[in-house]
């Protein structure tokens, strides 16, 4: 029988319309604007100024604590300012305003397409260049990727999970890379396997993508009968449903443990990384190529099939401008979607650029996405039925409303995952999601507030 | 594109709505309401319309004119439970005590606890309990009018099934035949005619996901376990489980009124045990009690203690 997570879980239409469009290479803009915060953790420090020359793939920013990382320059040419900018959220953020002039890398970059199947044996440098090349989670969190290869003393991996789940509705960008690239992935799954000791390392991926399975589990099997260092690889079909790409929904899928609350995967011996950042970790390690390119997918039900596309971009690049290259904004679209439409940020701002972690451009109708009236909460249950972490969202929405903070905490509020199964199934639209998301915060202070108290 | 829409995720939603949940139920019911008018003719389709009709415009004015809140006429629960109370009663009811069934269920039961979602008592049951207290005679006369088919098959009308075993044994309801139970049952209220018609009623509610199936199976599977026990160690004075998940309203009852979800727990395993509860009631009352059919009472006793259920029974949660 397929795996899957135990708790909860709902199916929406997963809509990958754009599934067949190949990756194609956006076109450099004449200006970008790179933001300094990448990632999860402290903004990067910028370490070039106004007038400086960079040439692609050189470091523009520092990372300015132990959760941060190093940003890259995606274009060759000058830098125009560095100042404050808005995020696609509208909140001011530095960003690094570059003028494009040729395309001109650092040296060390190696462009050819020529596949590199030997590992380096020294696994200190090779976390080194993960680090040096900026190199974050790309399933939607951004955690700077050494971090987590870096298990605390004490604790030892006992799988790597190499994320390729796709369970948001339309993306579209992990399949693709995992037809495109899938040699690469599997280098990348080889080379953080060994760094973590050499556990297993297994790749999950759901029954909706059978040319994926088939293409990730034939470069297993090439790579495992041409070159050395990749044992303990495969490839596992997860049945579908939404949000197996959790982490610790894929944790319970892949390897049948739960992470305890407040708790991080490494304590129950897992490593998740997303196939995006497997890759991201091969072109670091093997070619020398900081994280500065992704592939996002220009999609939405409005959209007609020949302006849907998987884009590889650079980081720093506007949103308006690769919509404008992709044919436009459709009309009928009333909601911009950065991510999936279940965990996705709405876009306020289409002037903001791209980051390390973008995925999508999903284009939604108003028909789609506009919220209906809320009425009187039925007690179907419908949205403890569907909370992954067996939470009751009902209850917690009462509690919220009404500010009880220990019942709340009692209730494990703080476990949220805010993947937005409650608010999606509940039949009488209440703003679920919304309510416990706010709620969630305060008792996570708490929470915070009062270890900082028993420290001191 | 002038302004784009912001608002937090997700940002895609379920098409089920109270009102198409509402409407698979009411859907659900087709089959037994079909079967009922067909057997029980106009007089059934009187008490059909007069409760439905009643139901509505008693949500509607009290909504609209007494509490001031927005109308909720339209999400079809007063519907609901129109057509199960008219499917609760005998099908010679009287219209005016169809009527004050329905004031009953919609204003007392439903409306002063402060509407849907809030009851703590299914409105139906509520109702229909009310005129089997306040109009024992009308509420158990069992004549069966003429129907449009079907007509000479009143061979035991002036009593149900359960009614004749609590009057006269084991041996009073020996020469029934369970097919004709299974397909048009024997005397009984309105929705209790055929156990099949209820069953794909049932079945449709599992295949729409509208209910779970833990709160009816547990229902039936312990009056059956029940009833099991006490004819096991004597037949002659105790009925037999067929006979038991047959007769009477169990099957309504436990597929379309205990799985209210208004006044049912949330969770399963609460499902579990609210259902339980209701089985061991009925079969105490249809066993010892002085009425021959316990159900209704059953459903209601356990209705009050799903507050405290759900207080105990709570989901597993991830990691804990």
């Amino acid at each position: 029988m397929m795996k899957t997570f135990s708790i909860g879980g709902i199916h929406p239409s997963d809509s990958k319309i754009s599934k067949d469009c190949k990756i194609e290479v956006l076109p450099v803009p004449s200006k970008v604007f790179i933001s300094v915060a990448q990632h999860l953790g402290a903004p990067a420090t910028p370490v070039v100024k106004v007038g400086d020359q960079v040439k692609v793939g050189q470091v523009i920013a520092e990372p300015a604590g132990f959760i941060s990382a190093y940003v890259h320059s995606s274009v060759s040419g000058t830098v125009k300012s560095v100042g404050p900018r808005k995020d696609l959220a509208g909140n001011n953020m530095t960003h690094i305003e570059i003028d494009v002039e040729g395309d001109e890398w650092i040296e060390e970059a190696d462009l050819s397409d020529t596949l590199i199947t030997a590992i380096p044996e020294d696994n200190k440098a090779i976390l080194e260049k993960i680090k040096m090349c900026g190199v974050v989670g790309l399933g939607g969190a951004t955690f700077p990727a050494h971090v987590k290869l870096c298990p605390p003393p004490g604790k030892k991996a006992d799988c790597l999970i190499l994320n390729g789940a796709e369970c948001e509705p339309y993306l579209t960008s992990d399949y693709r890379i995992m037809l495109e690239r899938s040699k690469e992935i599997v280098v990348g799954a080889a080379i953080m396997k060994q760094v973590l000791g050499g556990c297993p390392a297994v790749i999950g991926i759901e029954e909706n993508k059978p040319e994926a399975i088939k293409a990730m589990t034939a470069a297993v099997a090439e790579l495992q009968k041409t070159a050395k260092g990749y044992d303990g690889i495969s490839v596992m079909t997860l049945k579908k449903k939404y949000p197996q790409g959790g982490e610790k929904q894929l944790i319970d899928a892949v390897m049948g443990r739960q992470v305890k609350s407040m708790g991080l995967p490494i304590d129950v011996g897992a490593v998740v990384q997303n196939v995006a950042t497997s890759l991201a970790v091969y072109e670091a390690v093997q070619k020398n190529i900081p994280l500065i390119t992704n592939v996002l997918t220009v999609t939405g039900d409005c959209l007609p099939l020949e302006k849907q596309h998987n884009y590889k971009f650079r980081i720093g690049m506007p949103l308006s401008y690769i919509a404008e290259v992709a044919g436009g904004v459709p009309a009928e679209a009333a909601k911009i979607i950065s991510g999936g439409p279940m965990m996705g940020k709405a876009i306020a701002n289409m002037d903001a650029t791209t980051v390390k972690g973008s995925s999508s451009l999903l284009y939604l109708t108003a028909e789609q996405t506009v919220r209906g009236v809320e009425s009187a909460c039925i007690r179907c249950g419908k949205c403890a039925e569907a909370c992954p972490m067996g939470l009751e969202p009902f209850l917690l929405n009462k509690y919220a409303r009404n500010n009880m903070m220990d019942e709340l905490e009692e209730n494990a509020i703080q476990d949220c995952i805010e993947c937005g199964c409650c608010l999606y199934s509940c039949p009488a639209n209440i703003p679920l999601l919304d309510i416990i998301r706010l709620a969630k915060g305060d008792v996570i202070r708490i929470i915070r507030g009062r270890v900082q108290q028993g420290k001191k | 594109m002038d302004k784009l829409l912001v608002s937090p995720s997700p940002h895609l939603h379920t098409k089920t709505s109270t009102k198409s949940l509402m409407r698979d139920v009411v859907i659900a019911l087709l089959p037994a309401v079909v079967v009922s008018v067909l057997f029980y003719g106009w007089s059934e389709l009187l008490i059909l319309g007069v409760s439905v009709a009643s139901c509505v415009l008693l949500e509607y004015v009290i909504t609209r004119y007494l509490l001031k809140k927005p109308c909720s006429v339209g999400d079809f629960s007063a519907v609901v439970t129109g057509i199960l109370l008219a499917l609760n009663l005998p099908s010679t009811t009287p219209w005016w005590i169809v009527f004050i069934g329905a004031v009953v269920a919609i204003g007392v039961a439903k409306m002063t606890f402060g509407g849907l979602g809030q009851n703590l008592f299914n409105p139906a049951i509520v109702g229909r309990v009310f005129l089997l207290i306040s109009f024992p005679a009308q509420m158990t006369d069992w004549t069966r009018p003429q129907g449009f088919i079907g007509g000479g098959l009143d061979a035991l009308s002036g009593a149900t099934p359960l009614g004749l075993a609590k009057e006269g044994g084991v041996a009073a309801v020996e020469g029934l035949d369970y097919m004709d139970m299974l397909f048009y049952n024997i005397g009984g209220s309105a929705g209790e005619l055929s156990a099949i018609a209820l069953l794909i009623g049932f079945v449709y509610l599992l295949v729409r996901k509208v209910i779970r199936p833990y709160i009816t199976l547990s229902i039936l599977a312990t009056v059956a376990v029940f009833s099991g026990i006490f004819w096991a160690i004597d037949p002659m004075t105790y009925t037999d489980p067929l006979f038991n998940l047959l007769t009477g309203g169990l099957l309504l009852g436990s597929i379309f009124m205990a799985t209210d979800y208004v006044t049912s727990p949330m969770s399963n395993w609460g499902g579990v045990i609210f259902g339980v509860g209701i089985g061991i009631i009925t079969m105490l009352i249809r066993y010892f009690g002085a009425y021959p059919e316990g159900v209704s009472f059953a459903i209601l006793i356990m209705n009050s203690v799903v507050p405290l259920i759900n207080k105990v029974c709570h989901a597993k949660k991830y990691g804990r």
